[in-house]
């Protein structure tokens, strides 16, 4: 199964070290620049839907053929700061009475599951969509939620992980592509990826 | 008037986060929104704080919205003869 890790100042793929200069922000941007590019919405994203499309990314360049425009794939995502980062940054738009200029384009990203619905259209992914916030990293929670997504038939795969983002600097994923009939994903190699 | 267009393209692109195009690469008269640029409604709405915040404009017609952003000709030309700062 493939995975992908992400620290803030380090990125596993499948047990390789993707080779980076910058840490934080700096890194997922010159990561974008370097594997992915050719997606301008990439900049107007938070700190959040930037952290979980360069890990779904770098994910789904692993799969041959690439798996688009599909109902049968779901996005279910997990996290502990919610979308913290975000919520801060429209905040402080709104601060101070004298400088009062709500951002549009900031308030549309405080919600969390925005980073299922920017994965989803970009690969054209028609399936169920999910963002779950725990107080803390749960594989057996992760797992469960996952599992009972299968019981549904149409749903063969699943993008599944933990993408939290304290803030645009301060940041962690772990990302799986698990697919309805696989033995290795268990509570135990989430873990064990999560702790690599 | 070709600096006011000139601030005007830059503040769009910080404040949009276009963050792969330059001033250069906006034509004057070409629409700001529809082709070229991939503007969406979001940051239309973005635009209008832009307008607010910087040159005190208050848009509350969408009518105005609509024939103001037609390009940044029409856009700078408004701007002065409306900024009250």
């Amino acid at each position: 199964m493939n995975w992908v890790r992400i620290r803030k100042d380090s990125i596993v793929v499948n047990g390789d070290v993707l080779s980076t200069e910058n840490t934080g922000q700096a890194m997922l941007k010159e990561v974008y620049k370097k594997h992915i590019g050719g997606y301008p919405k990439f900049f107007k994203m938070d700190a959040l839907c930037k952290l979980g499309l360069i890990a779904s990314e770098l994910l789904l360049q692993l799969e041959s053929p690439r798996v688009t425009d599909t109902e049968q794939r779901a996005v279910i995502l997990f996290n502990r700061a919610s979308s913290l980062s975000d919520d801060r940054n429209y905040q402080a738009t709104i601060q101070d009475a004298g400088n009062f200029f709500p951002s549009p384009a900031v308030f549309v990203y405080t919600l969390p599951n925005i980073v299922t619905g920017e994965i989803s259209i970009r690969n054209k992914y028609y399936g169920e969509t999910l963002f779950v916030v725990l107080d803390h990293f749960n594989a057996q929670e992760m797992f469960n939620v996952v599992r009972e997504a299968f019981l549904d038939p149409m749903t063969s795969d699943v993008i599944t992980g933990w993408v939290d983002c304290e803030n645009k600097d301060d940041f962690e994923a772990c990302m799986f592509l698990a697919s309805a009939v696989d033995q290795d994903f268990t509570p135990e190699f989430i873990n064990e990826i999560y702790n690599k | 008037m070709d600096n006011l267009q000139d601030i005007l393209k830059q503040q769009i692109i910080d404040a949009l986060n276009l963050e792969e195009i330059e001033t250069a690469d906006i034509d004057n008269d070409a629409p700001l929104f529809g082709e070229g640029l991939g503007l969406d409604s979001i940051d239309a709405l973005e635009l209008i704080v832009l307008l607010e915040r910087n040159y005190g404009i208050k848009i509350k017609d969408p009518a105005v919205g609509k024939e103001i952003f037609k390009s940044v000709n029409v856009l700078a030309d408004y701007v002065s003869k409306n900024r009250t700062k």
